[in-house]
């Protein structure tokens, strides 16, 4: 009855900034990001591609409570690194990953619908049809 | 949005080659910002089946965040346009306005146009300003009809059915050669040659009637299920199944015989020639720990090891009919880019 409106979870209130670092007060090179309408998709992500980073001590991520909309995202890096370098490459990287994957998926469909239309062709029907199949 | 929608999207392999297949593998070795990508993987991907609405892939050399991030991504983040507001005239059927309500909001539309609209917090934001798939005009709602009445003659009363949804294209005043949304069928055929019946939203009895003006939205099903594109999204993943040969060996052949049989997804078999136990097909793996449990009770405990590989996992996606499953992987994986660009670019501009 009291939960925070659904559309919080993707829509940043007006005057906030999505993305904000709060620098740890007593730890060198430490601190948290608070990312809005941001939830375990992300904060999972970066987490995991972090702890790849052998120039980052510390690592991790947090969702407060399941009502709120924004994760934390927790980090302490060596002498050779900041914080806020080590999350860029991190995104980077992932980012690079994604790509990647997006790229191997589109050419295998399009392999596979070349596949099924020549296949199609030759049976003289031409009634297979992936992906845009509706 | 947090993010408006990739500009990418709708760029889907529907008929020529994709603008990114020829780009290949363009962010190995240096990034964008200068930094060499020591710490990327290498992922591998294969498409294993793709169908009207269902497909499977293989995701090897990764982690369970990048899978869960997709899974989650696919469920809950791609944009779909599904009925959000309905307009009540006339209803005299046995289920109250609300129930029916409620019951067009769940039957899936098809949703490619939805890269053409913007949803009513980005048109309010103006979000889309710098986004080339957007313009002021990009409509945020379309009208759908619902006018169905039973007439006293027809006394064994019919049904009012997702086929009797109709776009109201005089009220949306859109190009109706660009519009593409109605009630998703898969354009089947019964055993008569009939279409397929659309989807049930009530019946009616003689003297009965309902008539609705329906408002239909882009949306994503972190907002609400509705809007998601996806029946089921799911990836498992691969067991390292192995088995113990010199523990093996000192079994009868009637005992592996049992021993095969207690596995309930026919995950081993007898090698006809060698009459070793052998893995058929590991993926049949259910993790019930059958076998497991079957060999203790023989008293050979340790017979077989089975681990879940955390790199090598099966996705299988069975789309509403809203979207091609293809589309729903691509716009995800897209979407999941668009996240971490905008991310990336807020980091940028905090001051430090």
């Amino acid at each position: 009855m009291n939960a925070p409106d659904r559309f919080l979870k993707f829509v940043v209130p007006d005057g906030e900034a999505r993305t904000s670092f709060i620098r740890d007060t007593k730890i060198e090179r430490a601190g948290t990001y608070k990312v809005l309408c941001e939830d375990h998709t992300l904060g999972n992500l970066l987490r995991m591609q972090l702890h790849r980073n052998p120039e980052v001590l510390f690592a991790a991520y947090q969702v407060p409570h399941p009502l709120a909309n924004h994760v934390l995202i927790r980090l302490q890096t060596t002498r050779k690194s900041s914080p806020t370098e080590a999350l860029k490459q991190a995104i980077e990287e992932v980012r690079g990953e994604v790509d990647d994957l997006k790229n191997q998926f589109v050419n295998q469909v399009i392999n596979m619908q070349q596949m099924a239309q020549g296949e199609a062709g030759a049976m003289g029907q031409g009634q297979m049809n992936y992906a845009g199949g509706y | 949005m947090a993010y408006p929608p990739p500009p990418g999207m709708g760029m889907m392999p529907m008929g020529g080659p994709h603008p990114m297949a020829a780009a290949g593998h363009h962010h190995q070795g240096v990034g964008s910002l200068g930094i060499p990508h020591k710490f990327q993987r290498k992922p591998k991907l294969t498409l294993r089946d793709m169908r009207d609405d269902y497909c499977e892939f293989e995701l090897k050399n990764t982690d369970t965040s990048v899978a869960n991030a997709l899974r989650r991504t696919m469920i809950g983040e791609v944009p779909t346009i599904a009925i959000d507001l309905v307009d009540v005239e006339v209803n005299t059927s046995v289920l109250n306005d609300e129930f029916i309500a409620h019951r067009m909001g769940l039957i899936p539309l098809k949703s490619d146009f939805a890269v053409k609209m913007q949803t009513v917090y980005e048109a309010a934001s103006g979000s889309n300003e710098n986004n080339e798939n957007y313009s002021a005009q990009s409509p945020t709602e379309l009208t759908f009809k619902l006018h169905k009445r039973c007439e006293s003659s027809q006394t064994a009363g019919i049904d009012v059915t997702s086929n009797d949804i109709e776009w109201d294209q005089a009220a949306d005043g859109l190009d109706p050669n660009e519009v593409d949304v109605k009630p998703t069928t898969l354009a089947k055929l019964d055993e008569s040659g009939n279409p397929e019946k659309g989807i049930l939203i009530v019946k009616l009895r003689p003297g009965q009637e309902v008539k609705l003006t329906c408002i239909a939205r882009k949306g994503i099903g972190k907002d609400h299920a509705k809007w998601s594109p996806v029946a089921t999204a799911v990836f498992t993943f691969v067991p390292d199944i192995r088995i113990d040969q010199a523990l093996m060996d000192t079994l009868t052949e009637d005992q592996r015989r049992a021993w095969i049989a207690s596995c309930p997804t026919q995950v081993f078999e007898l090698d006809p020639t060698t009459r070793r136990v052998i893995v058929k097909d590991p993926e049949a793996y259910t993790y019930d720990g059958e076998c497991i449990k079957k060999a203790a009770e023989m008293g050979v405990p340790g017979l077989v090891e089975i681990t879940p590989r955390s790199d090598d996992f099966v996705f299988r996606v069975e789309t509403t009919g809203a979207l091609p499953p293809a589309t729903v992987v691509v716009w995800a994986l897209e979407t999941i880019e668009e996240k971490l660009k905008g991310t990336q670019e807020d980091i940028k501009k905090l001051i430090m």
